[in-house]
């Protein structure tokens, strides 16, 4: 492999691992933005979204990998039910241990997310045992470059990373047109910037705060969906990490800003790409959180958020 | 209780203490190692109930501190890494205290870049510091750099690595069996652990203390009270990394071997759940959740697996019968946390928060407070002994040419402002005038874009709101900032903070010197107290005044920090017209007889026009009108703000 046909395909992984944390950011930035809670647990709902996609392929009876029909049929539908689920999943978070203390501090519902995130964990634990477990190779992989087009090079390209953005890309247009376009989306925006006003105008604002956990479940179910399909693999601590690079990645990018979620995830996704090529994966971990913490130190409006105006 | 009984209770725990590991040996249960082991933890959790329960500051990465004591121990003590400490008699005794200052270092080195950010960010930011320490460690066991086939470094090892370090050198005392008893261990830990809550308690109590818990309570508030935030924060995080050098160095000598595994995410909640469950900012609490945590894990979760496997094997339910419930303890501790927080936020021991009483204007009518006279007897003697320095001459405060903008806007155009001492002026205009912002602007809350603010002829140009405290200049806030869940006596303590001098040693040693000051200052404070008519409520919780005393309270606590020039924001606002009466003679008594001089901003034109020397008028902005009330009065573009324009003078 010459020295560039290794910086292009890390950078193919790159956009793959960053398409599922921009995923994955959505849900921290939208959550963060309309009750500036950073909801520790949503790492952990990806992760179960993962385990519960296997077991509605599993209840589909898809075992191996997946037909052309089964592809058009089975595919979309174990999307709409995973989404579903971990909707479901989140917004009883919500309902549980976040709003009960919608008039606390603000470190106390943080606390509760840490709580529920270690519960969520164990049971995963529990669930699927300590070892990693299978997840069968549903999806077709089939090499592109080599196999379709008879090139012959190095670069390793398959029908897998398609479906990463071909899944990822339509997710994100339909949730820019649902923030911009539709009566939820705008009282979304309102309860962000001022949850007393959005009340006096009108708005639901619980209700508001319920969808926008039911959407950020939704996306992080189908981010786990497509982890799993694409990696093979599920471990129940992955949650605590991939929420902790999507919640950088939600940070870097500003956070309460959408734009900010994908760009931050792809940022995330390619330096993490990249530092486990030209460094060394055990450092990767490090690498991430010192950008974390410079970021919130030195610009905690990240790139493309606004600087919040800080109540005094 | 009662002080007799009081003693006995202590006398008992002290025997209980002091007996427990020899009974332990005389029944043969051989729980000491278990139990030190859960005293060190306990020793954690009080070091980090300081910087999360007094400071207010939520670590999520307390486990690296921890970490950083027990390497700190290991590598210095310890052959693995040929360290020339290891070996000797002294070793030990050196190298706890070395392990504590590299620790409290850590926490400067980690607090200090932390200190701007908002509460949660600095929760990440310290989980963040939490994930990087064990994979440092890990990884700095065996480096190797190579640059284009160039070894720059080659397998070196700075912390053991993966593999952890081991042996660890033990603690020597002569005649002592530390290498093959556990009861010697019991002791030493005791002894620590005991040393570190009588300097923790009286630090709780002493100025730096109260300084915690009103950056806790309001950060703004506190830095314009003359508490400085980034350093108070920054001894928040050194002190309670300090304790976990202790506990992590013992930590190493005890087990004779760490790993970086031991220092995990988990860790750090596990003490979290100790501090939050018995109560965060309560000593008897941490303690307390820190003992249950640890009997929970270690006692009742193995228990509880064998009788709900007997239970299983009794119904015959095999999922019941094979179930480990020790596998459970990380899903126990976050369902802990959750139920904690939703069901009793203050912990287990921590003080039951009262119902607040409901301040509508319903209650204010009904009950009509009668606020005491201010008397000019009940001025405490020590504020006047201190204007007595003040000299009349130059003026005290003078603004030329203050701008601030904000976005486009222009909150303040050029407004110039002159305080002679002993004046008082007021600064009154339309709503969005510019009033407070201006106030905010001289008090340091917001750097100015231009002109300047000259103090007794120096600059406050660029200076902190505390060190602006510190030269003569106090406030109060049109919205009332007190400490809330500090008592009233406390509130106005934090006011003397800045007049005060103990340092760390000083609160833990009390020397006579620190002894003297402390008494002199509650008896400021309790004479501050009488004077704005709240004698008799020194021990009640801030919030839980009604709402004048509470106005009273902030400026009994803004005279606390000596001040020249007091800068009262609508301190009228909300007050019924005997409490209004009231308030103003006490301003007025300030300049009489203290020489204070005041800038009020109010709404009251009675007040304003009754008390005032001189009144500046602001309208967007700007300075439209400055002069004695008489010509205010009569000035035409003050009654055109007020009124708008083609309306007559009304007579007043």
């Amino acid at each position: 492999m010459n020295w560039w046909e290794v910086l292009v395909q890390q950078t193919i992984n790159g956009i793959t691992r960053g398409s599922v944390f921009a995923l994955i950011a959505m849900g921290y930035t939208m959550v963060y933005g309309i009750i500036e809670l950073i909801n520790f647990a949503h790492g952990d709902v990806f992760m179960l979204g993962l385990f519960v996609s296997l077991t509605w392929f599993t209840l589909l009876g898809v075992t191996k990998t997946m037909t052309g029909l089964q592809l058009i049929t089975l595919l979309p539908l174990v999307f709409v039910l995973t989404m579903l689920t971990t909707a479901a999943l989140n917004v009883a978070i919500d309902r549980v241990a976040y709003r009960p203390l919608r008039r606390s501090p603000r470190l106390a519902p943080l606390i509760t997310a840490i709580g529920v995130s270690f519960m969520l964990e164990n049971l995963a634990l529990l669930w699927k045992g300590p070892a990693p477990i299978a997840y069968p190779d549903v999806f077709p992989s089939v090499e592109i470059l080599g196999g379709w087009f008879g090139l012959d090079s190095a670069i390793f390209l398959t029908t897998k990373d398609v479906l990463v953005i071909a899944a990822t890309v339509p997710l994100m247009i339909g949730l820019h047109y649902f923030v911009t376009h539709t009566r939820w989306g705008k009282a979304m925006r309102a309860t962000a910037q001022d949850r007393e006003t959005a009340q006096a105008m009108g708005i639901n604002v619980e209700r508001t705060i319920l969808v926008t956990f039911l959407v950020g479940g939704a996306l992080a179910g189908a981010a786990g969906l497509i982890q799993g399909m694409y990696y093979n693999i599920g471990m129940w601590w992955m949650g605590y990490q991939a929420g902790l690079r999507a919640f950088t990645a939600a940070v870097l990018g500003g956070i309460g800003s959408m734009g900010g979620a994908a760009l931050g995830g792809l940022v995330i996704g390619f330096l993490s790409a990249w530092s486990d090529q030209y460094i060394s994966a055990r450092w990767t971990n490090a690498i991430v959180f010192s950008i974390l913490i410079l970021v919130l130190v030195f610009r905690p409006h990240g790139l493309l958020g606004e600087r919040a105006a800080d109540k005094t | 209780m009662t002080g007799a009984r009081h003693a006995a209770g202590i006398t008992a725990l002290v025997v209980g203490l002091l007996v427990y590991p020899f009974l332990d040996r005389a029944l043969g249960f051989q729980t000491v190692h278990a139990v030190s082991d859960g005293m060190i933890y306990v020793l954690l959790a009080l070091g980090l109930n300081i910087v999360v329960g007094y400071a207010g500051l939520l670590d999520l990465g307390y486990a690296a501190f921890f970490a950083i004591g027990a390497y700190a121990m290991g590598l210095l003590n310890s052959p693995v890494l040929g360290s020339p400490l290891y070996g000797h008699p002294w070793s030990f005794w050196l190298c706890i205290w070395i392990a504590a200052a590299v620790s409290a270092l850590l926490g400067v080195a980690i607090g200090a870049p932390t200190l701007r950010v908002r509460g949660d960010y600095l929760a990440i930011i310290t989980l963040g510091f939490g994930e990087i320490i064990p994979v440092a460690i890990r990884n700095l066991g065996d480096i190797t750099i190579d640059i284009g086939g160039w070894r720059l470094v080659d397998r070196l090892n700075l912390t053991g690595g993966e593999n952890g370090v081991n042996p660890v050198g033990r603690p020597y005392l002569p005649g002592v069996p530390f290498e093959t008893d556990p009861t010697p261990w019991y002791f030493l830990i005791l002894v620590v652990g005991l040393g570190s809550l009588w300097a923790m308690t009286r630090l709780r109590d002493s100025r730096l203390g109260r300084a915690w818990m009103a950056i806790r309570e309001d950060e703004t508030a506190a830095d314009c009270t003359g508490v400085n935030p980034v350093s108070t924060k920054l001894l928040a995080f050194a002190l309670g990394a300090s304790f976990s050098g202790f506990a992590g160095s013992i930590y190493a000598a005890k087990l004779q071997a760490i790993t970086p595994g031991a220092f995990e995410f988990q860790v750090s909640i596990m003490l979290l759940c100790m501090v939050v469950l018995g109560g965060a900012g309560s000593l008897r609490g941490v303690i307390l959740g820190g003992m249950l945590i640890t009997v929970f894990d270690r006692v009742v979760l193995s228990q509880s697996t064998f009788l709900v496997r007997a239970l299983g094997r009794a119904t015959g339910l095999p999922l019941l019968a094979t179930i480990d419930l020790t596998l459970w303890r990380w899903f126990f501790f976050g369902l802990g946390l959750v139920l904690v927080m939703l069901l009793r936020p203050q912990g287990l021991a921590g003080r039951r928060e009262r119902v607040l009483v409901v301040r509508d204007e319903d209650d204010t009518l009904a009950a009509e407070p009668v606020a005491p006279p201010a008397r000019t007897e009940a001025i405490p003697a020590w504020l006047r002994e201190r204007s007595a320095e003040a000299a009349a001459g130059t003026p005290l405060l003078e603004v030329r040419g203050l701008a601030r903008r904000f976005e486009g806007i222009v909150a303040v155009n050029e407004v110039d402002l002159l305080v002679p001492r002993a004046a008082i002026i007021g600064l009154i205009g339309p709503n969005g005038a510019g009033k407070t912002t201006f106030f905010n602007v001289v008090t340091g809350l917001i750097r100015p874009d231009g002109g300047s603010i000259t103090f007794e002829g120096a600059s406050l140009v660029g200076l902190r709101p505390n060190a602006i405290v510190a030269r003569g200049v106090a406030r109060t806030f049109q919205s009332i900032r007190l400490f809330p869940h500090m008592t009233v006596l406390e509130n106005v303590l934090v006011g003397e903070h800045c007049r005060l001098a103990a340092t760390v040693p000083g609160a833990v040693l009390r020397p006579p010197s620190v002894r003297a000051e402390e008494v002199r200052a509650r008896e400021r404070a309790r004479a501050l107290l009488a004077f704005v008519g709240l004698a008799d409520k020194d021990g009640d919780d801030a919030r839980n005044l009604p709402y004048g005393d509470q106005r009273r309270l902030e400026i009994a606590r803004a005279l606390a920090t000596e001040p020249k020039l007091l800068l009262l924001d609508e301190p009228t606002a909300g007050m019924n017209p005997n409490e209004t009466e009231r308030l103003t003679e006490l301003i007025g008594l300030l300049r009489r007889e203290l020489a204070l001089s005041v800038l009020l901003i109010e709404h009251d034109m009675e007040v304003v026009m009754r008390i005032s020397d001189r009144i500046t008028v602001l309208d967007y902005g700007t300075r439209i009108a400055e002069g004695t009330p008489a010509e205010i009065q009569r000035h035409p573009r003050v009654i055109e703000a007020y009124l708008g324009t083609g309306y007559e003078p009304a007579a007043r």
